[in-house]
This record gives C-alpha cells, structure tokens and sequence, in this order.
C-alpha cells in the first residue's frame, strides 16, 4: 500500500479504477485522520464524542452550531470530492482540510463539532468513494491544471472565501456543493460561484440560489428528523408535518409534567429511592434503561456484579433489564449503551455519590 | 430519531439540581405550582444543556428568568451553574431581546410600507402556482416561529437549524420525563 501522507499528490493516485485499492487506502486515511482528530480533541469529554457517535441527524445538528460546518455532512460531501479529484487523492486533501479546519476551529472552542465530523467522514467517504473513482476521471480529463482560479463568477455572498477548488467544466451539481463547502471553509471574504447554464448570473440571483440551497439542506436534514416527512413533498406539507410534530412535543412535556406533579406530594424526586424500590415492574418502564447509565458505572453482561449488589440489590433486575433493553427499546443497541455506559462512567458514580448525599 | 443519551442525561442531572431547590422551599405547594416548577426547571434545564449556544436555549433561560419572584432567578442560577449563569445571562440580556425586537419591529414596519404597494400590483397574480406555494410556506413559517421559543427574531435559515436543535432537546426532554413518571407511578403503587 501506498504511505498516507497527506501530499501523497499523485496522477496515478486518480486513476482509481482499482476500487479495492482506493477503499484500502481510504480507510488508513480514515483511521490516521481520526487519530489526528482524537489527539486533536482529547480534551473534550467522552460522552459528547460518544453520543455523537449514536446517531447521524442529531451529530448534523451538533455540527450546525458551528458555522455551516454542518453543510459538508448534509449533502455535498460526495462532490466536494470530486473538486479535489484533479488534483490531490480526493479523500487525502479533503480530509486533511477538514482536519485542518478542525483544528482552528477547536480554539474557537467547537470542539464537539469537530469529534463529530470524524465519524461522519469516514462514513460518508466510503460511500463517496465509488462516485469519486468514477467521477474523478472525467474531471480530471477535462481539467489540465489543478489548481484554478477560473474566470468564475464572483460573488461578495456571505463574506467567505472559496476554496480555490474548481475542476474546469464539472457543472451543474458542483456549483451548489462549491457554494455550500465554500460557505463551511473558514471565515473568509468571498464565496466564488458558478451559475449554471441558462441562469442569472446577477449577484442577487446567486446570492438568493444559495440561500435557498442552505435552506433545502437543512429542510432535508429536518425531514430526516421528523418521522413519517420523508415521503412528502413540497415545502408546505413537510412543514405541517413539523410544526405538528414540535406541537406534540411541547404537548407531551405539559401533561408528563402534570403526571409527575400528580404523582409525587414532594418535588423532588428521590431517585434512590426509586431505584431500590424492588418491584419486576420497573422492568417495564424504560426508565431503568436510560437510568442505567447513569448510576451503573460499566455495566458488564457477564462480569461481576458482586461490587454492585449491595449498592443497588439489582442483580436479577440487571440481568434482566440488559435482555429487555435490547427488545423494548427499539433503537438501543447494545454497542450504544455499552458506550454510553463506558462514558458515564466516570459521572455516574459522581452523579450518584452526589445524591447521595443531597437527599 | 433517539436523543443521544448524553444529552438525556445531562439533562436529568441538571433538572434534578433545579428540582432541589424546591425541596428547601416553601412546603406544600399546590398541584398547579408543583407543575409549573417541574415544567420550569425542566426547560432551563433542556436549554442550559447547550449552553447558551442555540436562540432556543437563550429565549428560554430568558422566559425562566424574568418571571416574577426571586425564587426563579436562583432556579436558573442553581441549574446553570454561577459561571456559566454570567456568561449566559450576558448573551441573553445584551444580545437579546431588546435588539431583536428592534430589529423586527422596523422589518415589520418596512415589509408592511412595502406590502401595500405589492398586492397592488401583484393581485391579477393570484392563481399563479408557485405564488400560492410561497403563501403557504410563508404561513407555515410564520407559526413555525410563534412555537419555537424566540423564533420571531430568527431569519429562515436560523430557524431551521434551531428547529432541528430543539427538537432534538424536546424529545431528550420527553423521553426523561416520561421514564421518571413511570418509575414514580410504580415505585408508588403499593
């Protein structure tokens, strides 16, 4: 295999006809890049990276807090790819841009972002991978120079700067991701765009296309969020869906909020105590598996349990909830709560030890 | 989607802190009262989870905060943590509300001055398709706003995003809610 470094520039790396190739070489990218990214990061706590880990839509969302950083995961990414394909190993440079990017923004202080395109990268890239190889060809036949500042359309859009990316003749879809991955690249002053063929070319024009084309990503993210909108189309529908949805929730945190009033003569509520209620029942509720993580520090299937049984007197119900968790809860794996516990675990006890003591 | 279980809970944690101080309080607090604090407590608690970070999250510290009654101020405090309060109260009070306010009270004036004279013209566009499609989607975004807590000082795209965020966060919030009442009502049964 070919060493990953990150200049390892080379035409005979574009030529990725040899798909096995190309998929090996991205995963050593992938596995150094996050490397690069954890011992970037390790300072943040575990259990952001590691609920981050969980779940693609909430990571967008966690990404959308730093600045359209969120756009390169939405939809693009594939492209983006092919806009290096002429001139580095596309998954290469992108990726030690992104790593690079990163890195400045972990000063900002974004560092939960940062954990969280790690894992994106390396799952968005292999499927990027095959449209790459293929793409990458075209692209680069067309294009003689690598680097180009192609008499483009310029735009004064949103005040950052592009990313002197631009293959010679890849159209149509390569103009959104530019604009949006131009929109992610760091706080730059210009956005350079390309209009398509047969549209206005006034800044206005483009300046509204790409508004647009910011809103359409996250709408798309949203109807990935809201469960039943991915069918529907048409803006207005998917946002009756929404605001239906946010309508519910909001609902449902006024009557559970009722219930617990309801339920309880004081406010507070005794978790312990909760807890060392011996009841099967509480096998039902999903309670103890979302609990579980917090007061049971490194819950292990088959390890002992021995330390834990005077604690909490939950040996059987441990065993149980463990078999349960993976039946009820219909979108627990049993990788995720192994992670979730592993990271809590330092919290958990502290968290435990502190209400303890509270109550 | 499932809420990541960090999210749930830290906001457990932090709900329960809020939940404390009105164990020291007054004593026998009513049904009503008892919902309105659980219900408070557990939206600063769902805000403070990102940390000043969201529009959401800032409306609704800023709701729990101006209630009358010195008992929410130290609601928020306690669940905030006094560090993060200053900072946080910071970006609620001075980027707040009062310059969004301003802001769209004159884009409201302005979009009104111009209105007028737009339906003028455009009226004989009534049946055009894409001209409905607008209407409606400009309605629906309308309502999207009145619902998420200071939406009305977002443009279209922050809204979106903090459409996203706070949804996310309702459900964390909901999931924790509805586990806590179940286990509450069994642990007391008998």
């Amino acid at each position: 295999m070919e060493p990953n470094t990150g200049t390892a520039e080379t035409r005979s790396n574009g030529t990725a006809s040899d798909g096995d190739d190309v998929a090996a070489l991205e995963s050593l990218q992938f596995t150094d890049e996050i490397h690069r990214l954890i011992s970037a990061t390790t300072t943040n706590n575990a259990s952001s990276f590691t609920a981050l880990l969980e779940l693609p839509a909430p990571e967008a969302v966690e990404l959308l807090h730093s600045p359209e950083s969120a756009k390169l995961m939405a939809a693009p990414a594939p492209n983006i790819e092919d806009f290096k394909a002429s001139f580095h190993f596309p998954s290469n440079s992108g990726l030690i841009e992104r790593a690079a990017r990163f890195s400045l923004f972990a000063g900002v202080g974004n560092n939960n972002n940062n954990t969280s395109n790690s894992p994106e990268t390396p799952s968005n890239n292999p499927s990027a991978n095959p449209q790459k190889a293929v793409k990458s060809e075209p692209a680069e036949t067309e294009s003689s120079e690598p680097l180009v500042s192609d008499p483009t359309v310029e735009k004064r859009c949103i005040k950052r700067k592009d990313r002197e990316k631009k293959v010679k003749g890849s159209t149509k879809k390569s103009k959104t991701a530019m604009n949006e991955s131009s929109e992610d690249a760091e706080k730059l002053p210009y956005v350079h765009v390309r209009a398509r063929r047969g549209q206005a070319t006034d800044s206005h024009s483009l300046a509204e296309r790409a508004r647009r084309e910011k809103i359409n990503a996250r709408m798309k993210l949203l109807q990935e969020l809201v469960p039943g909108c991915s069918k529907i189309s048409g803006t207005a529908l998917v946002l009756d869906e929404i605001i239906n949805h946010v309508q519910f929730l909001q609902r449902q945190v006024e009557i559970l909020s009722m219930r617990l009033a309801t339920v309880n003569p004081r406010i507070d509520f005794d978790l312990d105590s909760i807890f060392t209620t011996e009841s099967g029942s509480l096998m039902d509720s999903n309670f103890p598996s979302m609990v579980m993580p917090l007061v049971w520090p490194e819950v292990q299937v088959n390890g002992n349990r021995q330390q834990y049984q005077q604690q909490w007197h939950f040996d059987a119900l441990q065993q149980a909830v463990w078999g349960r968790e993976e039946v009820c809860n219909n979108y627990i794996t049993p990788e995720n709560s192994l992670l979730s516990y592993d990271s809590s675990a330092n919290s958990a006890t502290l968290h435990s030890n502190q209400m303890k003591m509270e109550l | 989607m499932r809420p990541p279980s960090s999210l749930r809970q830290e906001f457990l944690k932090k709900w329960m802190m809020g939940l404390q101080r009105y164990s020291t309080s007054k004593k026998n607090m009513s049904i009503l009262e008892r919902k309105k604090a659980i219900k408070l407590s557990a939206d600063v608690a769902i805000a403070s989870a990102r940390n000043g970070t969201t529009c959401w999250s800032r409306a609704l510290i800023a709701n729990g905060y101006s209630k009358d009654g010195g008992d929410d101020k130290h609601l928020v405090e306690q669940i905030l943590g006094p560090e993060s309060e200053r900072l946080i109260m910071k970006k609620v009070l001075t980027g707040g509300a009062s310059v969004c306010n301003k802001r769209m009270r004159s884009k409201k004036i302005l979009k009104r001055s111009c209105g007028i004279q737009r339906t003028r013209k455009f009226a004989p566009q009534v049946a055009l398709a894409s001209s409905i499609a607008k209407r409606l989607v400009r309605k629906r975004t309308q309502i999207l706003r009145s619902l998420i807590p200071g939406g009305e000082f977002m443009n279209d795209v922050t809204l979106i995003e903090e459409t996203l965020d706070y949804i996310i966060s309702l459900r964390a919030q909901v999931d924790v809610m509805r586990s806590l009442a179940s286990a509450s009502e069994l642990a007391s049964e008998p």
